[in-house]
């Protein structure tokens, strides 16, 4: 099929809604009768709550209903992932939307208010009255494994909640053979995404017929519909999820207990409910992300070749995270997907989930694989710097080459296809790295700057598919060919600003040789299009677009028979071709696709029309279908694929750190990027390097400190520094590659979390090409970096010989 | 005790009665329907909310609707005109400056503003401008362009 729209960057249709103020956000609707909600959240990190007394709040005119732990007792929230196959060390029994009895973590939701307006709502809070018996709190991972630390779940015994090994090849020989064991110790602070818009729903349950529709700020539609019944024991079929805009993401909006509130309370009022979060609760209540650390040890030879990885991987979840979050599934996650571009035989892995008296933890771009990805890309270089060869020699020797794919890794990944050795030969290139070093030589004789170059790569598995759970895959899409011809394109994914609207209609458009203008997309809609798993591990270019192909595809099948019919020929003469069936050895007999499709619906209508066994069996211009990838994985006992596309890329990033101040910039980034089959290169491009910002600015400025009380010191943008203007990044070289996919209909791969992976790596390796010694310590802030300064100084690893 | 005040938005004169303690992003959003200026951080920090007040750009979760008592407003439904979409708005479409649309409509009217004042931005006067902005998705690359092409648009339109 010849490709027009596919590859061509068009304009985004979502832009003139949004640029105008005519988008909708959830915020942005307002309902008959409408109540707002605010919450009450727990001023301890660890206490028992000995009484609630709301009567003084109830008194208040406005308020029209409060709820406490009490009233939730009978609503035990339906779990987000559940391991049957895995041994998950503690499962929490029970969790709920609300505090019961005891408060977790400072910020808990423990009481919320309904009133008529939001004023009033938070007025309230601050007549609710609550005893609290405060407890000692869990601050710390280290704190958390100590003898004698304070258990958060008692039943468990202990303060793990999840500890999966996981093993392949002979790991002991490995090391026994290796010319040098080197050990590594990386991790990552607490930090996360904090979007624009927060947290909203709005609910609106109908006493008499039983129906909760809600509208929420989502990354799903369809499972939030199982999760709101099951937990307010509403049957599923009465349960609407709509999610219109959505004001940013990036893995954070995957739960919904907090937005099981306001269902709860429009449920227990028969009004429509509304919640909206204040930024403080975004960074109060979670989700949070990374915070984890890596002990590894490397077994190599001299010459490079990587032998064997050991490591113990801990992270700190905050909480328990299977009802509220999904965290638990990063730690299996990782164990499946760290092993990037290599060949790496054998390991052994030990990872842990600990709990802590924080905020839960979720997803964030890219949900545990960055993690393990940083973690090979980081070990690569200072293993390569240890060993005196080049951080690309060492790259070239450990790749999966060309020829082998479709490659399965020994930790179960199957790999659709690339060029590992191409793209980091193109990028090395691109940036030119003898003039580099010329310029790291002159600004470093003049003193003030250091400047370091940085280069990795990745592999990003994409489009999961996990099992057990709502991160399940499955994804269906309808399409309908209208009577004016006209297309509608239903799916319940959601639209986050991946432009999924334009490049689905894109890839409609060709399918059916029309234009992106005849399709339109509805999405976000769990009444109006078959279930979706939603938009998180990038899986819009590979499942979101299989479906769309799939069904045009089914589509297509029919209308071509119909044409044909009309045509008065078999099916096998007709082709499409802008936009009309034509008989192909005599194009001038041809049928438009809006004259076909009038005469269906319209004149004379399908019984004129159509032939028999049609006509009595499906006379539509409709279908409805599913994508399933291949290979899917089937349980988790097994060594499985949990992702069916891998892209993958190689950057380098230079660096400079101004030896005064201890400030890092990022002047200048090359960038080679392959995620398949193009549908829309700028929207992957500007993706991307929105991507590569929230990971940089992480590791270098962002940051969520608990004090010792537990208490969370950075609650606002005044104080965790998000990137503004002035953190932007300077000039990136990009260039796309396009190896496709045998795995999907159009050969794209998923790629929304790209930017996160390599930037992280790539600019870590720059600081540590800088100063000659390895970072353990995140994040990379002006008093930390002016530490390290002082440790290469006097270790007098600054001016050493570089290898590259 | 409620107040009545009285505005002129987007060219229109409106009125809406609000409590003294009311934002002005509020009256503008839940009174008067004006949804197109956002709800963000509430602490003047990312400009979602930005509208145009008496010729100045302004946050209006920053400001008691009563302080807007006669003032003249803009805000992002006002700019486009009739099926066209302004210059600048048209510059952020093209240079592709828009994902997620929530700073947007903010970012816009601090860009038209500054290219009222400053035609002939450079690269860090657009970035001292849109400092009072959080984008979280674009990493303002494109957003620095499109203010830049949008300054240049706007120029020539009234040259």
């Amino acid at each position: 099929m010849a490709k027009k729209w596919v590859g061509t960057s068009i304009k985004r249709k979502e832009d003139a809604s949004m640029l105008t103020g005519e988008a909708t956000y959830v915020d942005d609707m307002q309902l008959p009768g409408m109540l707002h909600c605010a919450i009450l959240r727990s001023d301890y990190a660890h206490a028992n709550i000995k009484s609630i007394d709301v009567s003084e709040a109830r008194k208040l005119p406005g308020v029209i209903d409060i709820i406490t732990g009490e009233d939730v007792k009978e609503y035990p929230l339906a779990a987000a992932v559940e391991f049957a196959h895995f041994d998950l060390k503690s499962p929490v029994k029970q969790a709920y939307l609300l505090a019961v009895d005891r408060a977790l973590y400072a910020g808990q939701p423990i009481a919320a208010v309904a009133a008529v307006d939001k004023y009033i709502a938070e007025d309230a809070l601050d007549l609710i009255q609550v005893h609290y018996e405060p407890l000692t709190p869990v601050v710390s991972m280290e704190q958390a494994l100590s003898e004698d630390a304070p258990l958060i779940y008692e039943e468990w015994g202990d303060n793990v909640q999840m500890q999966v090994p996981s093993k392949a090849g002979d790991v002991d020989a490995a090391f026994a053979e290796a010319d040098r064991v080197i050990k590594v110790k990386i991790g990552e602070h607490r930090y996360c995404a904090f979007p624009l818009e927060g947290r909203a729903a709005i609910a609106d349950y109908k006493p008499r017929t039983g129906k909760l529709h809600t509208w929420i700020s989502s990354q799903a539609s369809s499972a939030p519909r199982a999760n709101f019944a099951k937990t307010l024991k509403i049957p599923e079929q009465n349960v609407s999820v709509t999610v219109p805009h959505v004001g940013g993401a990036f893995g954070t909006k995957l739960n919904w207990s907090v937005e099981t509130i306001p269902c709860l309370l429009s449920k227990r009022t028969g009004r429509p409910v509304k919640y909206v979060e204040n930024k403080i609760e975004t960074f109060t209540i979670g989700p949070h992300a990374r915070d984890y650390v890596f002990n590894g040890e490397v077994a190599c030879k001299n010459d490079g070749t990587i032998l064997g990885v050991k490591a113990d991987v801990m992270f700190d979840l905050g909480i328990e995270s299977s009802y509220r979050g999904t965290a638990i599934a990063k730690c299996v996650i990782l164990l499946k997907t760290f092993l990037g571009q290599y060949k790496i035989k054998n390991y052994s892995f030990l990872s842990r989930a600990i709990v802590t008296n924080k905020a839960f933890q979720c997803s964030y771009r890219a949900f545990g694989k960055e993690q393990g990805s940083r973690f090979i890309e980081r070990i690569m270089n200072i293993v390569a710097r240890e060993l005196g060869i080049s951080p690309e020699e060492i790259r070239l020797k450990n790749y999966i080459q060309p020829e082998e794919f479709p490659y399965r890794t020994t930790s179960g990944a199957l790999y659709d296809s690339g060029d590992y050795p191409g793209t980091l030969k193109r990028v090395l290139e691109m940036a030119d790295i003898p003039s580099l070093r010329k310029e790291q030589a002159r600004l470093e004789e003049e003193g003030r700057y250091l400047m370091g170059i940085g280069i990795a790569s990745f592999v990003q598995p994409s489009g999961s598919a996990v099992p057990d759970g709502y991160l399940n895959g499955m994804e269906g899409a309808t399409l309908k060919l209208l009577p004016e011809g006209g297309f509608i394109l239903s799916t319940a994914h959601c639209t986050l600003g991946q432009g999924i609207e334009t490049t689905l209609s894109q890839v409609v458009a060709d399918e059916f040789t029309v234009t992106p203008e005849d399709v339109r997309v509805i999405i976000g809609d769990s009444d109006k299009a078959p279930y979706s798993s939603g938009g998180f591990a990038s899986r819009g270019a590979a499942w979101v677009v299989g479906a769309a192909v799939t069904v045009s595809r089914k589509l297509k099948e029919k209308v071509l028979r119909f044409g044909a019919h009309v045509l008065k020929v078999e099916a096998d003469e007709v082709e499409l071709k802008d936009g009309k069936i034509q008989v192909k050895r005599d194009p001038a007999k041809s049928v438009s696709l809006h004259e076909l499709a009038t005469s269906v619906h319209f004149w004379p209508g399908a019984i004129g029309v159509l032939p028999d066994e049609f006509l009595y069996t499906d006379p539509s211009l409709d279908a409805t279908a599913y994508w399933t990838a291949p290979n899917p994985p089937v349980s988790w006992a097994a060594p499985i694929n949990l992702y069916c596309t891998h892209p993958n890329g190689a950057e380098v990033s230079t660096i400079l750190i101004d030896k005064e101040t201890g400030k890092i910039t990022v002047p200048k980034r090359f960038v080679v990027y392959d995620c398949g089959t193009l549908i829309n290169p700028d929207i992957v491009k500007h993706q991307y390097i929105g991507g590569a910002l929230q990971g940089i600015n992480g590791i270098l400025n962002e940051e969520l400190c608990y004090d010792e009380n537990g208490q969370l010191t950075t609650t606002t943008y005044m104080d965790y520094l998000i990137p503004g203007s002035h953190e932007m990044l300077g000039e990136t070289v990009f260039e796309h590659q396009e190896t496709p996919s045998p795995f999907t209909p159009l050969g794209c791969k998923g790629m929304g979390e790209a930017g996160t992976f390599c930037s992280v790596s790539s600019v870590m390796n720059a600081v540590e090409d800088a100063l000659g010694i390895t970072i353990t310590k995140t994040p990379l802030k002006p008093q930390t970096v002016l530490d390290y300064v002082k440790e290469a100084m006097e270790k007098g690893t600054l001016n050493r010989r570089r290898e590259w | 005790m409620k107040k009545t005040i009285t505005m002129t938005v987007n060219g229109q004169i409106m009125k809406a009665e609000v409590e003294p303690r009311t934002l002005l992003i509020d009256c503008l959003r839940d009174q008067l329907g004006l949804s197109g200026a956002k709800v963000g951080c509430v602490v003047g920090k990312c400009g979602a909310c930005t509208i145009i007040l008496n010729g100045l750009t302004v946050k209006s979760c920053m400001m008691f609707a009563v302080q807007a008592d006669g003032a003249e407003i803009m805000t992002i439904e006002g700019l486009a005109g009739d099926g066209e979409l302004h210059p600048m708005q048209q510059a952020f479409t093209d240079k592709s400056a828009v994902q997620c649309g929530f700073c947007t409509s903010g970012m816009v009217l601090t860009a038209t503003q500054l290219a009222k004042d400053h035609p002939n931005a450079s690269e860090e006067e657009i970035k001292d401008a849109i400092g009072g902005h959080i984008c979280r998705c674009t990493g303002y690359v494109a957003i620095v362009d499109a203010i830049k092409e949008g300054c240049k648009r706007m120029s020539e339109q009234q040259g």
